[in-house]
């Protein structure tokens, strides 16, 4: 039996906090602003879009410390069981003067009416803590989630670049206690359970994954709360009812990555950022595409097992897993299933997931030299958008240069992420040329009957998604000119 | 004592000329950024008493009819609810710029999707949300609520004076060697201010005091002592801090009335903050328009007729409506011209001033037809546009108070390189990407508004401006703390800004690109005023007299100013009226844009690469904060053109993208490399700074020289706003 203690532990600021009325939908930021007083946080949406709620979390993750720059508006409290909270109010400069994120943003008036400006140095300052000298694209990167109005940006960016002018990262209050946060927040893992409050009010934070598993299998419609990027909306935007939530954040057990045999397998309470740091190293156009989900801030707390659990058609890792062969292990008590994850997604809202049940980690087999292999997230705005369709491909020639393997999904296109079979059935075995690939265009008719709606209408849908073939087809092929993209509209 | 000046003619003393400090002009830093940095300046929400009850509002959930009942008891008996309050004071929505009294007032009376009716009261938040989220409304729909512009049985309204018909545009196109006659469409926006609205309502006898996030707060006293029935002078409102405002937080809103009601009621304080999606549905919208231009020009390009038709919208009862064609009567020259204007009454979310009314949406139209039309001359779209530059107000026959629109359209285009583009639409590839470049002119309107403000000069020799201007991210700290410095002869760090509260003196509050000109023109004032108290005091004329670093320099004497206060304190005030001056000349800023773009061959996405602002708007009088102000211009300009649209439901006219998710305002990788160069220039009628109005220039026109930069790179010309993926896409094929 685990031990069980009905109260969470985890430290603000400078502070030891334990708290035994907490509810399973009370956020973090609300916490802070309405409970301790903290109101350099703002809310200015509710739904981690803006960022201007922006706060540090730190956690053990491997024996060690990491920081990372979370929304607290839709971050749950409850989930902050043995990690450090850093506020805005947290900085501070030597004597009078300011921080050296903070001055920098005053010399290159990177703050106007200011209401986003806070959200913006907890974003800069936790780039500025792992990457000192940034270049153009990590800066770009570490704001993609953070909404100014007034700037324009150009000035917060030039504030970004100069930060390090100010001061030394190594010498900066968090780094200097690192090792002393480490051993308190170490001091905060006791292997027990968490427990609090019952019915409308009732949340669980398991011990360990084998716990989860016992907990799931007792409360079977529980609502599993893992990075909440998608779970704090229900609370925040739609007003639902999400107890009896069950926390899996601080699950170590699902956070492990490994690899067997050619296959990466990510645990399904992997962050994108995490799975970021392997799969761009094993398969790069991955790794740019996750670089596009969401904002730094929802990349740090979403998980790739989230991604795929929640079932939307829309969702972004699931169409280049599903091209890469990706299956997906399921957990229910001490029993494992796989599936191929294609075959999770049954229908819109509906996957193949039983009460009880959890995903447990995706496999991913990784492409050799010879395979090719691209996803492209078409947006009507660059960042921080909703797809509106997205194509992976996964191709192999044979020496001949015929087509010997091909997977093509896409997101988007239908109410699950799904395959192109048709399309790959007119390319399998053909020579992969202009020619095969013009002819197989037609084969997209059966394979999808996109929708129209705000992202786009079924026409572009249908029109852009056979272009990201045609994409593909000019990339692999090192055609280097001009592109020449002929066009299908809808018959 | 005060110090009175009626702007009926041109002010050429050039006074900050006189002055030797050297503050004015200078890129002087906001004082109040180690406050916003640190999260400790002070917004709405953040001041809440211990006492604090919360409110939340509930909305209708039909688009017209009546409220008829609501099940207050059951939500009264749920835990910690306080109150429900409805009733016939609660705002339908927010009352209008400079309205200076209530809206429409009312909850039984529904007139569009998401009205506030009810506001529920708890002791805390949460609980404040359960009881909203409880409360169940009994609403009667008519079932005729017209919520599209288009809807032939929409009542469409035509002012008479928003129509002006000169000369015979019919028979300028029929004559014309080259016209446009083109209709255009341009969809709502949302000023998506990142400061929701907010406010703390709190009572002391008969006074009530309200910590809101407003950005006129003369003209919200009167509204809110309006909206309650009590006396002006028994308001109060505090706003040193406000998350930006763009237009939305102009008038007073529905939160702060509901918030004031429940606060009378309890007899404690009550905060009301919307959630950011009753911010989009409840408070302002700038109304979609349908505009048609028609230009007709002789075989060398000369303007012979400009028509400009604009039907927009708004709630009925509203006198608001989006002046379209503000600048389209003294833009260009043109023997003919019509104006027609017309309003459709429909229920959709309430209209009202988004940054640049009018000419954001306007000229950007009217410059796509520009481009349109030196197209179809054969005519560079820079050359079309200074060559069809007039003398004078074409309209109103009076003389241009200053005009740089051919000095910023010559040292643009220098500046961009418009030499090197090539007027054939997809002549450029690089890869999948076709690139072009376009360009548009800007005009904005300027306008001074009355205003006051007091200066003290304290027997320690430090200065202290109290004023109820608000800063909404536009540096008015600074601003003003420059304008009190120079005059006075003091640095910044011995001037003292107190902005946004009602107790003091009167302003223009923030709005219309007038607020540093007019405020700053009160400051000037007050400070003339002490200057004269200090001539008395050293028996000297002005003239005579040179304030600087805390010295007065009277011939060979230097004295500090404490020795010359001797112990006293001086106080000054400035107040500023409008006057003739505004009838005599046409008053405008100018500048021109540039813009570089790629369209995507594959996907439709375009992406803007590079862009160039020039504006002139008199002196300027803070080089960072005025290039700011134009670079986030620019950046709304940059989601006009691509990205931002009010999406409304066709059947209840409900707002359905009424997010950050969905309402997409240009992220970091939407915004590239913008420059902004200020041009050198002084107005002498504009007001004794020689200043004109910056904060809404560089949005009016910018879109334009996207969608130009556009057809000129695929030769996809978009004339329904924002050109989004899908409209590119389905164009490229009939451009080849």
């Amino acid at each position: 039996m685990v031990e069980v203690r009905s109260h969470i532990r985890f430290l603000l600021n400078g502070d030891d906090i334990t708290l035994s009325d907490v509810k399973p939908d009370e956020t973090l930021l609300d916490y802070l602003r309405l409970r301790r007083s903290l109101r350099g946080s703002k809310e200015g949406c509710a739904e981690g879009d803006c960022g201007a709620c922006t706060v540090l979390v730190g956690r053990l993750s491997g024996g060690g410390l990491v920081y990372e720059s979370v929304n607290g508006c839709i971050r749950f409290l409850a989930s902050l069981e043995g990690c450090h909270v850093v506020t805005v109010e947290h900085l501070n400069g030597q004597g009078d003067s300011l921080h050296p994120v903070q001055q920098a943003m005053v010399d290159f008036h990177g703050s106007q009416c200011g209401f986003c400006t806070p959200g913006f140095v907890m974003s800069l300052y936790s780039l500025w803590m792992r990457t000192p000298e940034p270049s153009d694209a990590a800066i770009e990167k570490a704001l993609q989630g953070n909404l100014c109005r007034c700037t324009g940006y150009e000035a917060i960016i030039r504030a970004a670049r100069a930060i390090s002018s100010y001061g030394k990262s190594a010498n900066d209050p968090l780094a200097l206690e690192r090792a002393a946060i480490t051993a308190r927040l170490s001091a905060l893992r006791d292997g027990a359970r968490v427990e609090i409050g019952s019915g409308k009010e009732r949340l669980v934070i398991p011990a360990d994954v084998d716990d989860l598993a016992d907990i799931l299998v007792t409360s079977p419609n529980a609502t599993i709360v893992s990075g909440s990027t998608d779970v704090g909306l229900w609370v925040t935007k739609f007003m639902r009812d999400i107890a009896p939530a069950v926390f899996i954040g601080n699950l170590e057990g699902l956070r492990i990555i490994s690899e067997t045999d050619g296959v990466l397998s990510i645990g399904a309470g992997v962050s994108y950022t995490e799975a970021h740091a392997v799969l761009s190293r094993h398969v790069p156009a991955l790794g740019a595409l996750i670089d596009r989900i969401g904002g730094e801030q929802v990349r740090n707390m979403g998980t790739i097992g989230g991604n795929i659990a929640n079932g939307s058609p829309i969702g972004d890792t699931p169409p280049p897993l599903i091209a890469l062969g990706a299956s997906v292990t399921l957990r229910k008590g001490g029993e494992r299933r796989t599936l191929d994850l294609e075959d999770f997604f049954i229908a819109y809202g509906k996957q193949d997931r039983a009460p009880g049940e959890f995903v447990e980690a995706v496999h991913v087999p990784l492409p050799g030299a010879e395979v090719k292999f691209a996803a492209y997230k078409v947006t009507k705005r660059r960042d921080e958008d909703i797809t509106s369709t997205l194509g992976a491909f996964r191709l192999e020639l044979a020496h001949d240069g015929t087509v010997a393997a091909i997977r093509i999904a896409y997101g988007g296109m239908a109410a699950t992420p799904k395959r192109a079979r048709a399309v790959e059935a007119a390319l399998l075995g053909k020579p992969w040329t202009e020619e095969t690939v013009e002819a197989a265009l037609a084969a997209y008719a059966e394979d999808f009957t996109p929708l129209t709606d705000m992202r786009a209408s079924a026409e572009y849908r249908a029109l852009a998604g056979r272009n990201l073939l045609l994409r593909f087809f000019a990339e692999t092929t090192g055609f280097a000119g001009p592109l020449t993209i002929s066009r299908y509209k809808a018959a | 004592m005060t110090l009175h000046l009626k702007m009926d003619d041109r002010d050429d003393r050039y006074r900050l000329d006189d002055m030797v400090q050297g503050l004015v002009g200078t890129p002087t830093d906001r004082p109040e950024g180690k406050l916003k940095v640190s999260g400790k300046a002070s917004y709405a929400m953040d001041v809440l008493p211990d006492d604090v009850c919360h409110g939340v509002l509930v909305r209708a959930t039909i688009t017209h009819g009546k409220l008829r009942d609501l099940d207050t008891e059951a939500v009264r008996a749920l835990p910690g609810i306080r109150t429900v309050i409805t009733g016939k004071r609660m705002l339908r929505n927010p009352a209008q710029g400079m309205a200076g009294k209530a809206p429409v007032q009312g909850s039984d009376d529904i007139a569009y999707f998401g009205q506030p009716v009810a506001l529920v009261v708890a002791d805390t938040l949460e609980q404040a949300r359960h009881g909203a989220l409880a409360l169940r409304l009994t609403l009667e729909a008519k079932g005729d609520a017209v919520v599209n512009p288009h809807d032939p049985d929409a009542s469409v309204e035509m002012p008479k004076k928003e129509q002006v018909l000169i000369g015979d545009l019919d028979e300028a196109m029929k004559k014309a060697a080259f016209s446009v006659d083109q209709h255009y469409t341009t969809p709502g926006h949302s000023s998506a201010a990142m400061e929701p609205h907010a406010s703390v309502a709190h009572w002391h006898g008969d006074s009530v005091t309200l910590r809101g996030s407003y950005q006129m707060l003369a003209y919200n006293k009167a509204e809110l002592a309006d909206a309650l029935g009590i006396s002006e002078k028994n308001v109060r409102i505090l706003a040193p801090y406000v998350g930006g405002g763009f237009g939305a937080k102009l008038g007073i809103s529905p939160e702060a009335v509901a918030a004031a009601l429940a606060s009378k009621e309890l007899g404690v304080p009550v905060a009301v903050s919307m959630t950011r999606q009753q911010v989009f549905e409840t408070t302002m919208r700038r109304s979609e328009t349908n505009q048609r231009i028609r230009l007709a020009a002789d075989e060398n390009g000369l303007l012979t007729g400009i028509g400009h038709e604009a039907l927009v919208s708004n709630l009925p009862g509203e006198d608001f409506s989006e002046p379209v064609t503000q600048a389209t009567p003294f833009l260009y020259r043109g023997e003919n011209r019509e104006i027609v204007h017309k309003i459709a009454r429909i229920h959709r979310t309430c209209a009202g001033s988004v940054r640049a009314p009018g000419e954001a949406v306007g000229l950007t139209v009217l410059e796509i037809a520009m481009d349109e039309l030196a197209e179809k001359a054969g005519i560079d779209p820079v050359e079309l546009r200074k060559k069809n530059i007039p003398d004078q107000d074409p309209t109103d026959q009076i003389p241009f108070s200053s005009h740089a629109l051919a000095e910023a359209l010559d040292e643009g285009a220098r500046r961009f390189g418009w030499d090197k583009r090539n007027p054939k639409p997809r002549s450029t590839r690089d890869g999948e990407w076709f690139v072009g470049m376009g360009m548009a002119s800007a005009v904005r309107v300027n306008m001074l508004i009355e205003s006051k403000a007091r200066v003290t000069l304290s027997a320690d020799g430090r200065a202290m401006i109290e004023t109820d201007m608000t800063d909404i991210g536009t540096g008015t700290y600074a601003i003003l703390g420059q304008i009190a410095g120079e005059m006075l002869g003091l640095p910044m760090e011995d001037v003292e800004t107190r902005l946004g509260d009602t107790e003091f003196p009167p302003a223009s509050g923030s709005g219309g690109s007038f607020g540093a000109a007019s405020n700053g023109t009160a400051v000037l004032l007050g400070c003339e005023e002490i200057r004269r108290q200090l001539c008395k005091k050293l028996n000297c004329e002005d003239a005579d007299m040179t304030l600087k670093g805390g010295y007065a320099i009277v011939g060979n004497k230097r004295i500090a100013l404490r020795d010359v206060l001797d112990g006293d304190t001086l106080v000054g005030e400035g107040h500023v009226q409008p006057g003739k001056a505004e009838k005599k000349v046409r008053q405008a800023t100018y500048g021109s844009y540039f813009a570089e773009v790629g369209v995507n061959s594959v996907t439709g996405e375009t992406r803007l690469r590079r862009m160039l602002g020039v504006f002139a708007a008199g002196r300027i009088l803070n080089a960072k904060t005025a290039r700011s102000q134009c670079l986030g211009g620019m950046t709304f300009g940059i989601g006009m053109a691509l990205t931002e649209e009010l999406i409304h439901d066709r059947r209840d006219g409900h707002m359905v993208n009424h997010d950050f998710a969905e309402y997409h305002l240009p992220v970091n990788a939407d915004v590239p490399q913008i420059e902004v160069v200020l041009l050198e220039e002084r107005d002498e009628w504009a007001n004794p700074l020689q200043a004109k109005g910056i904060g809404e220039l560089g949005i009016c026109g910018a879109a334009g020289s996207i969608v130009n930069a556009i057809y000129n790179a695929c030769g996809v010309r978009v004339r329904q706003l924002p050109a989004t993926l899908d409209k590119v896409i389905d164009g490229l094929d009939e451009a080849t």
